[in-house]
Parts: structure tokens; C-alpha cells; sequence
């Protein structure tokens, strides 16, 4: 181990710090990429300091009001007069829309730029005559990204959980809007990570960069369609039949409602699904990234020796 | 230790649906340590087989051992370049070269790489993308030879580059390859470009092999002969033959003494070369004691 140390020593005094090998390699060959993840990580993580720094004024607008004031509550002019609840509301759902979405781009670029080019150009040969095998070359394709998708939509996650504060659901909306569920679990992680492996497949699949874009982009759209139609079949709901009439609260998220001939049946989520319901749909998107994943793998290893 | 660089046996490589063989049934066995031409037309087997050398692809059929192990094994011995010369075209020179050394972190030796590429006054924050053909021909060579391989395969190397540089480049590689005792694998269409480089010959046509061994050995088994169009030249080989008026010119590999009627000379590369290329129905030839599988 001394030696192997000592060995490596003196040229690293001069090589540059920093990472080294096949991670180099990924982030430098995509640079372009990062640079716009990046930005991208940059502005939301700024927006989403913004709308925590509005986010007392905006409640401040967004308050029940009378008109003239009396009992305490405001004049509805002055709190009309307040515009800040608008910037809020419209940029919360904003990030929250585009965490959601996160993983449409990813699929199409892990399809065409990451794998698909490299194949198609030949690089992907070059980096295998190196001293890499296109084992090792694939898994650190797969894991820069995924370790830097991860910290990035992490990130915006529990900023945007935290610049929601009390969840009011007139600023930022029900927690079982898609866009909403999405962006504040740990789905906003799951996604993406989804889409990297199956726009990796789908690029080592067709081997064409144009064509796996498109694959790619065309798979997740598939993952995320199906997953939101079928979001409500994840965990058993809540039925309440009661004779006569009643009211959900806002809070549950409904299925069905009969009635009210005799008696009235609803059936719903309530908000505590919400994390059984996380978990079930992070764990579905986890599978399929793993299979993705597995199964890149051993395309791969039947096509090369 | 290994000394043998490439023995192939019954080495056959199919694509596509219908199955069309690129190689059939080649072999034959490269001494380490040789610099060996790959010549055939367009089509007959020769990226296909430095790419099967270069653990690339798989054999349908039969083996190859590339020094002495299944060429996947020894990934981190071999340099590859390939016909098209594959480089990142976001790439600066500077950042491809350290490509090679961030991915070859056991083998890479900078001053190699560094030199042939300032050979080229190509600077090193130059983008590939902004490169001509022959410039990133020059870098994807010094991205092979800055590896320090022991067997080094090149597909076409100098197809686009222009005399100066293909002179110059075939020069580098040469002297580094003595140096080393680098066993160098170079296919081309043109036969020019490798006379004078190579002690090693394959000729391959319709992804079979149609002429192996020593370059020296190959020429002394063929002479060039004219003689009388009515002549016979019994039992000699006969590659190729060519009547005009009552006199034929043919290349043949003697089996004796060649009649008195007949002036001979040593045919040269080229001369051997187009007559096989042109004569696909003429006997193989292998002096490259290359175990015959039994086939």
C-alpha cells in the first residue's frame, strides 16, 4: 500500500485537484449539461429563497377580509391592494410544475447525449480501448448523474417544502395535485432518477442519438402518465357512507361520491396518505430505475465481449 | 512472454439479419513484435477484424487470442484507433489528451502524446470540433500511442492526411514502435502507404485470408514471369496471368525451377497485391504457421 501511495505521489503534485478517472471523464465530455443543470439548480434555488423571504405577505393577502372592515377582519381593499399573494402563489406553482417535470429533459438527454451519441460517434469505442470496460464505462455514466440529479432535485425538493411553509392550499395548492404530490416527497428525487435509466436504455437500445432523444423523452412521458392515473390505486382509500349528507374537507383528496338517495358514500385519501402513498409511488419508480438499469447492463455486456 | 501478438482460428464474424460474413473462417498467427499490413478491397474483413482484435465485438465463431488472452483482457495493452478516428468534438487537444490519461491512469505517458500532437502546431486549447481531418487523425494517434500499448491496431491511420504529415506521423510511429518492440496492426486500401513500414503481411478478400506471413517470405514465393503465350507453367501456381499477343505475363508462385523459356523478376508489394485483388479465385497462401483449424 506504501508504495502504491508513494508511487502515485509525485505525479499528483502537478495533476490538477479534483475529480479523476471515469468521473472526470463523464463530467468534462459533459460539461454543457452540468453547466445547465447547474443554472438551472441556481435560479430555482434563488427563487425559492425569494418566495420564502414573501411568504408572510403573501399570507397577509390572502386573509378572509370584510367589507368595511369590522370584527377584526381587514378592509377586502386593503388586502386586495396587496399583490404580493399572486407572486407567490404563481411562483410556487412555477417550481413546483418544473420540479415535476424534471424528468422529461433528463429522460431525452440520458437517451441522446449521454449514451446514444457517444455510441453513434464511436466514442463510446474509444473509451473502451482505453483501460475501461464498457461495464465501468456505463455505471459511471449512470452514477455521476444520478448522484448529481439526487443532490440537485433533493435540494429544490426541501427548499420548496420549506418555501411553502404552512401548505396554506390557496397559495400553494392541494397536496394531490400531480404537480404538487410530485414536487414535495421523495418522488421529486424518484422521477428523474426513472428517467435516467430508462433514456439510458432506450439510448443503448437504439444506439442513435436523434432517435433515442425521442425514446427517451417518449418513455418517461408513458412512466408519468401511467403512475398519475393510477396514483389514487396505490393504497387502499377511505370510504365514509353516512346517512344524509356531508362534506369532505378540502384536504381529502376524492374518488367517488354517491348520494345522497339514502345515504351518502364517499370514498377518498385523506392527507395522512399522502407518505404511504409517497413511498408506494418512489418505490414503483425505483424499480423501474433499477430494471432499466439491469437491463442496460445486459444489453450491453451481450453486445461487447 | 507472449509471443505471438494475434492468432486467430476459424475466426468468423456475421451481421445484420441475413447473416453476410464479413470474416469466414480466417486464420492466422502475427509474431509480437511485427509491423503487419492489413490490405484487402473494400469490404473484405478488415475493420472487422481489428475490431474483433480489439475487443470490440464478438466472434460469431472461433476464437482470437490477442497477447496470449481473449482480447477483452487485455483492454489496457492494446491502442485502438478507429477508421473514422471517433474523438469528443467538445474537446479541447489539451482535454482529450488528458482523456487518455485520466482513463489509461497506469499506462500513460504524457511526452509521447504531448510530442506527436506539437508536432502538428495544433494548440492545445484548440477545440476538435474546429480540427481538419488530418489534425484529429494526429490527435486520436497520439491518444494511441500515449497509452504506451504493446499492440497497437490502426484502421486506415492515414487515409486523410497529406504527404508531409503521412510521412512524418509513419515516421514517429515506426521509430516509437522499435523502440518499444510495439506490434503494430495497420489496414489500408492503399498499398503505397505501408511499403517500407511493414515486415508483415495479411491480405484479405471477402473476409477471408488470401495471403499471410513475412512480407520477405510472401515476395520470394511469387515471381513475376513473361515468357510465350503457349508455354505451360506446370505445376507452378498460377496467381494471375495476362495474355497479350503471343505473350503472357503471370504471376506465379514456383513450385522448382522455372522453365528456360521464361524470364523472371521479383514482383513487387504493389505488383502482388493487385494481382491477388484482381484474381479472387486464387489459391490462399499461408506462411504464418498458423494452426490450421480443422475446418
Amino acid at each position: 500500500m506504501t508504495t502504491a501511495l508513494s508511487a502515485t505521489a509525485a505525479p499528483a503534485a502537478r495533476t490538477p485537484r479534483g475529480p479523476r478517472g471515469l468521473v472526470w471523464a463523464v463530467l468534462r465530455v459533459h460539461r454543457t449539461a452540468l453547466v445547465f443543470g447547474g443554472l438551472a439548480l441556481a435560479v430555482a434555488t434563488a427563487c425559492l429563497i425569494w418566495m420564502y423571504a414573501i411568504a408572510d405577505d403573501a399570507r397577509r393577502g390572502n386573509v378572509p377580509c370584510a367589507e368595511p372592515a369590522h370584527d377584526g377582519f381587514p378592509s377586502c381593499a386593503s388586502v386586495e391592494a396587496i399583490t404580493v399573494d399572486n407572486t407567490y402563489a404563481d411562483g410556487i406553482d412555477l417550481l413546483t410544475a418544473a420540479l415535476s417535470y424534471v424528468i422529461f429533459p433528463v429522460a431525452a438527454w440520458a437517451g441522446g447525449a449521454l449514451i446514444a451519441r457517444d455510441l453513434e460517434s464511436g466514442t463510446a469505442r474509444l473509451a473502451w480501448t482505453q483501460s475501461v470496460t464498457p461495464a465501468r464505462w456505463l455505471a459511471a455514466k449512470l452514477a455521476v448523474p444520478a448522484v448529481l440529479l439526487t443532490a440537485a432535485t433533493g435540494t429544490v425538493a426541501l427548499l420548496g417544502v420549506w418555501a411553502r411553509q404552512d401548505d396554506d392550499p390557496n397559495l400553494v395548492g392541494d397536496w394531490y395535485y400531480p404537480d404538487v404530490f410530485i414536487s414535495t416527497g421523495p418522488t421529486a428525487v424518484a422521477y428523474p432518477l426513472a428517467g435516467l435509466a430508462l433514456g439510458a436504455l432506450t439510448g443503448l437500445l437504439l444506439r442513435r442519438a436523434l432517435p433515442a432523444t425521442g425514446a427517451g423523452f417518449a418513455a418517461a412521458l408513458v412512466l408519468y402518465n401511467v403512475l398519475e392515473r393510477t396514483r389514487e390505486n396505490l393504497w387502499p382509500t377511505v370510504t365514509r357512507t353516512e346517512a344524509g349528507g356531508f362534506e369532505l374537507p378540502r384536504s381529502a383528496w376524492q374518488m367517488s361520491w354517491d348520494g345522497p338517495t339514502r345515504a351518502t358514500r364517499a370514498m377518498y385519501h385523506p392527507q395522512s396518505h399522502f407518505w404511504p402513498l409517497q413511498y408506494v409511488e418512489t418505490g414503483i419508480l425505483l424499480a423501474v430505475a433499477a430494471a432499466a438499469t439491469l437491463t442496460a447492463f445486459a444489453v450491453l455486456r451481450r453486445r461487447t465481449p | 512472454m507472449t509471443e505471438t501478438a494475434i492468432e486467430a482460428a476459424a475466426l468468423t464474424r456475421r451481421f445484420g439479419r441475413r447473416r453476410t460474413a464479413a470474416l469466414d473462417g480466417c486464420a492466422f498467427r502475427l509474431p509480437a513484435g511485427s509491423v503487419c499490413a492489413v490490405v484487402g478491397p473494400n469490404g473484405a474483413g478488415k475493420s472487422t477484424l481489428l475490431s474483433l482484435a480489439a475487443g470490440l465485438l464478438r466472434p460469431t465463431e472461433g476464437a482470437i487470442t490477442v497477447l496470449g488472452q481473449a482480447p477483452a483482457a487485455v483492454r489496457e495493452r492494446l491502442a485502438y484507433v478507429a477508421q473514422n478516428k471517433p474523438l469528443h468534438p467538445q474537446l479541447t487537444v489539451a482535454d482529450t489528451l488528458r482523456f487518455g490519461r485520466e482513463l489509461n491512469p497506469r499506462r500513460w505517458d504524457d511526452r509521447v502524446a504531448a510530442r506527436i500532437v506539437a508536432e502538428g502546431d495544433l494548440a492545445p486549447d484548440a477545440r476538435i470540433r474546429t480540427l481538419s481531418g488530418g489534425q484529429r487523425t494526429r490527435v486520436a494517434l497520439a491518444l494511441a500511442l500515449g497509452k504506451r500499448p504493446e499492440l497497437l491496431l490502426l484502421d486506415e491511420p492515414m487515409a486523410d492526411l497529406d504527404p508531409l504529415a503521412r510521412h512524418q506521423l509513419m515516421a514517429a510511429l515506426m521509430a516509437d514502435a522499435a523502440e518499444h518492440g510495439t506490434t503494430v496492426v495497420m489496414s489500408s486500401h492503399v498499398v503505397a502507404e505501408l511499403e517500407g513500414a511493414c515486415d508483415h503481411l495479411l491480405l484479405l478478400g471477402a473476409g477471408r485470408v488470401r495471403l499471410a506471413g513475412p512480407l520477405d517470405d510472401v515476395l520470394a514465393a511469387h515471381r513475376l514471369v513473361t515468357g510465350r503465350a503457349d508455354a505451360s507453367l506446370d505445376p507452378h501456381t498460377v496467381v494471375e496471368s495476362r495474355t497479350t499477343g503471343r505473350q503472357v505475363t503471370a504471376l506465379v508462385r514456383p513450385e522448382g525451377a522455372l522453365g528456360d523459356g521464361w524470364q523472371s523478376t521479383a514482383p513487387t508489394l504493389e505488383e502482388l497485391v493487385l494481382a491477388h485483388l484482381r484474381t479472387p479465385e486464387a489459391p490462399a497462401l499461408h506462411l504464418d504457421d498458423a494452426r490450421e483449424a480443422a475446418v
